[in-house]
Order: structure tokens, then sequence, then C-alpha cells
């Protein structure tokens, strides 16, 4: 290419040294003129193209995606027929949550290399954003059919079955992705949660410990074994895990939450309002530490604290069902049955089985 | 050396202060008159004193006796406020009376004035310690009275008694229960406002009052007892109104329950030997019938107050007092035996939950399985104590249970009229912060101890870095666990006027065929209110004079511990024309061959055609649009020729039915809904001639 520029260019600058107004041109000169101009042109967008996909690489390093998203977009304007840039741009689009634009980037990626694997995979991904399951499923299976060997199609695969509450296919999928990468904790994590949401703690746990050696360092993976083996009702040993987590990860603040509902099935509401006020310091704006210490204070008998906790529990996020039973038990004891009752039965327009036993059994004469 | 004389003359101040100034003329001698009066009513009031005394060793009624001490024992008080013994005596009439609480401080008086006034002294100190919630200095006082007192006498009992309340009264008042008990002003005077009954939905209540009425009040300035009637409106009740109707009389007419749809209320009143008796009365429109006496079986020559219905109407629970006995009140209960005659059958002592000491009024609860009633004895902290009981399988009354502090107090805490989810009860006490006497209070239960609603969060998938609620982990759901009852409420309208018909309810439930329930609605508002079993399919056949029937199939969910249905019941005139949708006929899916449980319905629209032999009606059958809208015709046809059938079998001449599948041509819903879909499945008649 280097070599031919340089001819090209050495051509022209003859042509143009050498210039002769049109009408003195012969067809052939003209013809041949006209081809190197339009050569030229399409170097130029090459490498217009290039540059620009070049620079939106670095921006998405950068986390940029907006810019990424433009400098992409940039590329393949100037060359349609670049397809790296459609790939990285579609995936800059799944980064920034911007799943319609993506499909249609992908849409034309597929268009041009229809065996593409990966194109498969990140349209896969748009549709789960979407939340356009059944689209997602079939590219899925579509990009594992075309790369059998990639496990991150059927990771992804597994996540989608797993959402969609499938968790024995998620199974699966998750398994596959364990025989074709044997150290992928995050596999082992994912099949761990399939098995706690079947209830089979003892297999859940044992995934999940699994993952903790593949990866010392995911305290999720950590606060995941606690929660399971609060489940377990083994609440001594899940205080170990969720200290476990917060040794690795300080600001982890699901974990101080999750051991203060640990402790509040041990009946330890003074250590449990220490630990939803530690995870608020972490994250003020977690509307369920204020639901559960409001919970916590309740226990305690410190009614208005408890109600002043849901009130902000709410504040933050105004569909939280469990926030609005726990400020119907504060102020029913704060002598406001009306107002408890509106609450409970707020709760159970969002879903909760708790506000509707609550609000059958306490809010008619 | 100032300030010592002054403790000094303060010390002697006290003394002099704190000294006995007994009724004796020497001290008096300045106004000989004045004294005269006084010692005059102080020989008079201890007169009637003893005869209250007495009364309370047979466990009888004292307080008139008592009110005329005080008549005049206020006079000598007036006079010489600072007589130990007066004081003592004060404070023994107000403790027997309705007013206790003013007890206390006359015997701590008499206490400080002269301890050995008398001999009962150490034993009225306890009480007013024990009415003070200090159980401990109560009992120190009762034990020094059982040491000291060396009468053989029946009184040991009582001293036993108090000594076991300050036990108990002690552990129960540290141990409260899940409840707050409110005063209820609206509904209280500074007179007795006591025996609250309330109709199940807990909207209405009856309750009796000694406040001032237009009769003539006795010798002590004491009202005849009246019965009242108030409405909830907005969550408070309003003002009490005698209740209309001829029940209220110039002597004691005291009401005692409500039957469980509030359409009839047992009562007690003094009968012409001026003993008390239990009568009935019936509601009608917003007026309540003559009390009608029960048979000598129930009235015997005692006292019979008190009474409540049981969860079927086929018992009548009251307290009785054994003529000449010594152990007041006890519980009773009585079977019909002819109802129509209003025979009931020789009662009988119901021994669990019967002290040595007055026991009732009881309240027996719609569950069929709970007794609750007061009593003076068992492990009460003081005067009656509410308790209840539960049947046990071999059909006899467990052991009574005190229902804890706040509902009782060392006071008298009696009456509990329960709502129907178990939420509220209203209750009489005079304990300490009413208006006077007794008033009406309201009971909140807390129910079982609420969890709360706790929420952990985890990233369950890697990948996703919005964390994933974890559905799984909502605490778990309390239910409360006693009786599983619905109540089951509304009216019957016309349905063009609006306008409130008396009509006949049936209730069929629909898994044995029986019929469960049978009422007539209130003429003036077409109300009812009954409360039914949970978890059941119940027929709703609605009769009433000129208008066509109505028939209703519902369920009433189990699951929550009481729940509510409101029906308003529109009924239609008989005319040309008219539809009816027969919701309680049953066909296996895609068949015309009736089901059993169709007979109930079946056999009430053949008694309207034996009933009303000029109607001429068509039958028609109804589908929804699922399936061939050709077959959905043929079905309808075929299910619509089998009710006419049945009718025909049943005596019906064919001639005044003809028989019509419309298939899902006819829908009274959309087609679009599960429920609508069930509401276009149907069997209907239409009068086509009348």
């Amino acid at each position: 290419m280097k070599k031919l520029l340089l001819t090209l260019a050495i051509s022209l600058t003859g042509i143009m040294s050498f210039a002769q107004p049109d009408d003195e041109l012969t067809p052939e000169e003209k013809a041949y003129r006209d081809s190197i101009a339009n050569l030229n042109e399409t170097n130029a967008a090459i490498e217009k193209s290039q540059n620009a996909y070049n620079a939106g690489i670095e921006l998405f390093k950068q986390e940029k995606y907006e810019g990424a998203i433009n400098k992409f977009s940039e590329s393949i304007a100037a060359d349609p027929n670049f397809t790296p840039a459609y790939y990285n741009k579609a995936i800059a689009e799944n980064k920034s949550e911007k799943y319609g634009q993506a499909i249609k980037t992908l849409d034309a990626l597929i268009a041009k290399k229809p065996d593409y694997s990966k194109a498969y995979f990140q349209r896969g991904r748009a549709y789960q954003g979407k939340k356009d399951f059944l689209s997602a499923e079939k590219d899925y299976e579509k990009s594992v059919a075309l790369d059998p060997k990639n496990p991150k199609a059927y990771y992804n695969f597994g996540t989608l079955q797993f959402l969609q509450k499938d968790y024995e296919s998620a199974i699966i999928q998750f398994s596959k992705v364990i025989e074709l990468d044997p150290n992928n904790a995050y596999a082992y994590n994912d099949r761990g949660s399939c098995y706690r949401m079947l209830e089979k703690y003892p297999q859940a746990v044992k995934d999940y410990e699994e993952a903790a050696r593949k990866n010392a360092n995911l305290a999720f993976v950590l606060n995941n074994i606690g929660t399971t083996k609060t489940k377990m009702k083994s609440y001594e040993d899940a205080l170990k895990d969720f200290n476990r987590a917060l040794s690795i990860d300080a600001k982890f603040y699901l974990a101080y939450n999750n051991r203060g509902v640990t402790e509040m099935k041990m009946d330890r509401y003074t250590d449990a309002i220490k630990d939803f006020t530690k995870c608020i310091e972490i994250n003020a704006n977690y509307a369920p530490a204020y639901s559960n210490r409001a919970g916590a204070y309740f226990k305690n008998g410190e009614y208005a604290k408890a109600k002043a906790d849901a009130d902000k529990a709410i504040s933050l996020d105004k569909n939280f069902a469990d926030a609005y039973v726990n400020r119907g038990m504060a102020k029913e004891m704060l002598r406001d049955l009306e107002g408890a009752c509106e609450d409970w039965h707020k709760a159970k327009e969002l879903g909760s089985e708790l506000g509707k036993s609550y609000k059958a059994s306490n809010c008619s004469n | 050396m100032k300030n010592l004389l002054s403790i000094i003359l303060l010390g002697f101040g006290f003394t002099v202060f704190g000294q006995d100034v007994e009724f004796k003329a020497a001290n008096f001698k300045d106004d000989k008159d004045g004294f005269k009066t006084a010692k005059d009513a102080f020989d008079a009031g201890s007169e009637d004193w003893e005869l209250g005394n007495e009364a309370v060793f047979q466990v009888q009624d004292p307080e008139l006796y008592y009110w005329k001490a005080l008549k005049n024992f206020e006079i000598a008080y007036k006079f010489n406020p600072n007589s130990a013994e007066l004081n003592f005596k004060m404070g023994v009439c107000y403790a027997h009376s309705s007013y206790k609480q003013k007890s206390i401080a006359f015997f701590e008086k008499a206490h400080e004035l002269n301890h050995d006034i008398h001999p009962f002294m150490d034993y009225y100190m306890g009480l007013a310690m024990q009415l003070s919630y200090k159980f401990d200095e109560a009992l120190r006082y009762y034990q020094t009275f059982e040491a000291e007192y060396k009468k053989a006498d029946r009184f040991g009992k009582f001293v036993k008694q108090r000594k076991l309340e300050c036990t108990s009264g002690k552990k129960l008042h540290a141990d409260p229960i899940r409840a707050w008990v409110d005063h209820v002003p609206e509904l209280s005077t500074e007179y007795n406002d006591y025996a609250p009954t309330v109709t199940m939905d807990g909207e209405e209540m009856i309750l009796t009052s000694d406040r001032p009425n237009e009769h003539t009040p006795d010798e002590v300035g004491r009202y005849d007892d009246d019965i009242y009637t108030s409405t909830m409106v907005d969550g408070k009740w309003q003002k009490a109104q005698p209740i209309k109707g001829r029940v209220n009389t110039e002597k004691d007419d005291i009401s005692n329950n409500y039957s469980y749809n509030g359409t009839k209320m047992l009562m007690c009143k003094v009968n012409s030997a001026g003993n008390f008796d239990i009568y009935e009365t019936f509601l009608k429109g917003d007026t309540w019938s003559e009390p009608i006496g029960f048979s000598r079986n129930i009235n015997l020559k005692s006292n019979d107050i008190y009474a409540s219905y049981n969860f079927n109407d086929k018992l009548i629970y009251y307290s009785k007092d054994k003529d000449g006995g010594q152990n007041g009140f006890d519980i009773m209960v009585s079977g019909v035996m002819n109802r129509k005659n209003r025979e009931y059958g020789l009662p009988n002592r119901e021994m669990s939950v019967s002290s040595n000491f007055n026991d009732g009024p009881v309240y027996l609860h719609p569950d069929g399985k709970t007794m609750y009633f007061a009593s003076e004895g068992f492990n009460s902290m003081g005067g009656y104590d509410i308790y209840y009981a539960k049947k046990e399988k071999s059909g006899y009354w467990g052991k009574p249970v005190n229902m804890g502090y706040p509902i009782n107090t060392p006071y008298d805490d009696f009456f509990f009229a329960a709502t129907a989810n178990g939420k509220y009860a209203y209750i009489a006490s005079n304990r300490e912060g009413g208006k006077g006497g007794y008033d009406i209070y309201k009971a909140i239960f807390w129910g079982p101890e609420k969890d709360p609603a706790l929420a952990t969060q985890d990233y369950l998938l890697a990948s996703i870095a919005k964390p994933i609620q974890d559905p799984e982990l909502a605490a778990e759901v309390k239910v409360t666990t006693s009786a599983n009852l619905t109540v089951f409420k509304g009216k019957t309208l016309d349905a063009l006027t609006k306008k409130a018909v008396e009509a006949v309810i049936e209730i069929t439930d629909n898994k044995t065929g029986k019929v469960t329930e049978k009422f007539t609605t209130n003429s003036a508002t077409g109300k009812f209110l009954i409360s039914l079993p949970s978890g059941g399919n119940y027929g709703i056949a609605v009769k009433a004079d000129g208008y066509l029937f109505h028939s209703e199939n519902f369920d009433i969910p189990s699951g929550s511990a009481y729940n509510m249905v409101n029906k308003v019941i529109e009924l239609k005139n008989i005319k040309i024309g008219s539809k009816i949708a027969l919701r309680n006929i049953f066909f296996d899916t895609g068949k015309s061959a009736l089901r059993p449980e169709s007979n109930a319905e079946l056999d009430r629209l053949v008694k309207l055609m034996k009933d009303v032999p000029s109607l001429k009606i068509e039958l028609s059958g109804h589908t929804d649009n699922t399936g061939s809208a050709q077959g959905n015709v043929k079905l309808s046809q075929e299910r619509a020729e089998a009710v006419v059938n049945y009718l025909v079998s049943k005596g019906i001449n064919k001639s005044r039915m003809t028989a019509k599948g419309y298939g899902s041509d006819r829908p009274i819903a959309s087609n679009d809904t599960s429920d609508g879909r069930q509401e276009n499945r149907r069997t209907e008649f239409e009068i086509t001639g009348n």
C-alpha cells in the first residue's frame, strides 16, 4: 500500500507539474486522471476512517463511550466497509446501554459478515439489555454454533436464562463455561447462584467456595456465601463470611447490610443497627439499609426512629415495598393505625406478602 | 435555735393534724348542735354500713347499703373529716362500689390517723395498696391481717383470694400483653357506663348506663340502668341514645349480648318479684321489640343475668346466683328444646369457668371454641378480671386464662365485646383515669409480634454490576391463628328505586348442600351482618315479597384470619322481561349433565315456579366465546334443556318453560378476561309471562 501510494504521489506530482487544460487531454488521459483522483479520495477516506477508529479505541479505554461511539461512527462514515468499527461501536453502545443503537449497528455488521460469531454475541447482549430475551437467546445460540469453543456466549446465555428464572438451563450453560475455562470464577459464582435459587444451598456454597478459590479477591462471592448460609440458618458461619468479604473490600456496603440482616435474625438488634449505619455511611442513597435499620429500631422499641428511617427509604425508592411494611409497623406503634394500614396496603400493591398479611389481620373491624 | 424551734413546731403541728378526732361530744363542746347532726348521720350510716358488710360476706351485692351509708357519712365528714373510723368506713363503702379509686385516700387517712381503728384496717390497707399496683406492700398488709384475724368465718377465703391476686397482679403487671386499652370518652360519663356489645363489623354498639334519664332516681340519687345505642361514624362513636322501642323501663334494663348478625339481643331486667331475669328483644327496622322472657328453666327464682348466644344459636350461656349460696354468680348453659315455644332445657353449671366468687358476664366467640368471661376468682389482679377459656376436644371448657394487663387491672374489668377480626374489643372498667364509675374502654390487640421486612441484596450474577434483589429473602408471614371467619355484611335494595327491601336470605354451603344461615334483612335499612367460615363456596338465595328471587355464588377465601365481604343485593320486581342468572347451577366442562351441587338452586327455582303458578319463563344457556360458535350454541341449548327437564321432573308443567341456547351471542361481560368469561358462562331465566 505504501509503495502504491508513493508511486501514485509521484505520478500525481508529475501530472500536476505538467498540468494540461482539460481540452488538451485525451479521453484516456482524462479517465486515468479521474481514477487516480478517486483512488486518492478513497485512500484519504481510509486513513480518516482508521484515525477515527483508533481515536475511538483510545476514548473507549478512557471509558468515554459517547466520544468513542462518535469516533467509530466517523470511521464507518469514512469507510462503510470497515467492519471492526461497527463491532467496536456496538460494544461502546452496549456499554452505554444504548441497546437499540447497538442492535442497528450489529444488524449492519451481520449483513456484511453473516458468520461473525462475536457480532451475534454482542447483539445478544443488546437484546438482553432491552429485555428481549427471546431474540437474545437466538443470538447467543447462533454465536455458540459459530464458535463452540468460546465460553463467553455460553456464559451470557447462562445469565440470560438465570434472569428468566430458568435456573436448571442456566446451570448447563455455566457448566459448559467451566468445562471450557476451568478457572472462570464468575461461572462458579453464577452456577452457585442458580443452585441457591433452586434452594440447593449446600451445592450453592460449594460453587461459591470454588469461585473464591479461583479468585480470592472477589468480595461479592464471600458475601453470597454469607447470605446463603443465612438462608441455611448457619448464622455464626455467615457472619464469618461477611467478615471475610469486608476484609477484602472494606467499602463493600452490601456486606454490611447483609451482615446486619443476619444479626437481626440472631436478635442482635444493636449490632444490626451499627452495620446498617455503616452501610449508609458508605452509600447514603442505599434505601434497603434505611428500611432494614427501621426494622431494627422497631425491634428495639424505638418507633419514631424506625418511622424516620422508613420515610428516608421511601424517599429514595418510592416503590420499595419492604419500607412501606416497616413504616406501617412503626406507625401502628405510634398509634397511627390508619397510616399503618395505608402503608400496608401500598406494600401489598407492590407485591409484599407481609404487607398483605398485616393489612388483612389489622385493617378491618 | 430558731430552726430547731420551727422543726419542733412543725412536728407538733403534724401530730395535731394527724390525730384521730372521734365522734365524741367531748371533742365538739363548741358546736353541740352540729355534733348531734353529724353523730346521728354517722350512726345511721354505720347501720347501713354493717348491712353492706353482711352482704359482702354472702358474696351478694352490697352497693345499695353502702351508698345509703355514704349519703349519711358525707354529712358527718363535712363536720369532722378527721375521724379514723369515719374515714375507714367511707373507704369500705367506696371499695365496694364502682368508684373504688376513691377508697384509697380514705383508707390511707384512716390508717394515718389510727391504724388500730378497726380489725380490718390492714385488710383494707392491703386493698388500697393493691389498687395502687403496690402488690408487695399489699401482700404484707394482707399477711398481717391474716395473722391477726382469729375469727373462723368465711372471710378467710377473701384474704386468701386477695393474696393470690397480689401474686398474680405483680406477675401480670410486669409482663403486659400486646394490646392498648384506651378510654372511650364519647361513650363514657361520670356515671356507670357498661355492658357494651358490638355488631361484628364494629359499627354499632349497645351499652347500658345509669346516667340521668327521665325516670325518678332512687333514695340515694341513682338512676335506673337503661340501654343505649351508638353508631361509629368516621371512626368516632356518636353520642349514645336510648334504644328505640319498648325496652327501657323505670327499672334496671341491662344489655347483654347481640346475636352475631345484630338482629336480636339478650338482656336482663328486673321481674315483678324483684329478681333479674333474662329476656330477648328483636330488631325490626330501627326499633327493638318488647323484651320476651325465657322459660322457667332459665329464669328461675334466682337472679339470672348477662346472657350470651353461642355460635349456632342453640345454647344460651348466662350467670346465675344460687338462692342462699355463698359463691356468687356461676356460669350456666342451657340448650334450646323448642324454639317456637322458647323452651330451654335445665341449665348446667359450667364447672371449669365457675369459681367461688362472682363469675360472668360471659361472651361466646362466634368461632364456637372460645369463651370470654369475667370473674372475681381465679388468678385475678383484683376485682373482676376478664378471662378466656378454650373448648377442649372432650367438649368441656379448658382452664381459664387471665387476659393479662392492661386488659385487666386491680379494678373491675369486665364484659368483652369483640369485633370480627379479633383486633378490637370493648370492655367496661372502673380503673383509674376514667370519667367516674364504670366507663367504656377499647382494647386494641397488636396481634402476634410483627417481624419487619428485611432486604438483602447480592451480586448473584458476577457479570451484572447492578445488584439483583433476592426475591427469596422476604421474612416469613405470620398469620393470626385465631378463628378463620369472614364477616359477610351487606344490604338488600330494590334494583330500580334503591330503597331498602326486607328480604329473607338463605346461605347454603355448596359443599354440603345444607342451608347454614337463614335470616331476614333489616326492614328499615336492608342491612344484614353474619359471619361465615372462610375457605368455602356458598350459595346465597334472597327472597322478598313481590320480587324476583336473587341467587349468587361466592367464594370466601381462606388465608388471612378474618375478612370482610360486603355485598349489595339488588332485587328485581317480578315483571315480564326480568332476567336472572342462576349462579349455582353447575355442569362439567363441555357437558350438559347437571352436577348434584346444582340441586339446591334448582329446587329454589322449582319452589318459585310453584309459588307463582302463573309464571312463565325462558331458560337460556350462555357460554363464553371460547370454542366454536356452533358448538357453543349446541352445548348451551342442551344445558338449558337439562334445566327444563329437571324442573319437569319436579312437577313443573313443560308448557310454562322454553329452553334456548344462545351460545356466546349474549355476553354480559367482556370475554377478554377470565372473570368476564366466567360471568358470561351462565344459565339464565327470563320471565316471559306472569
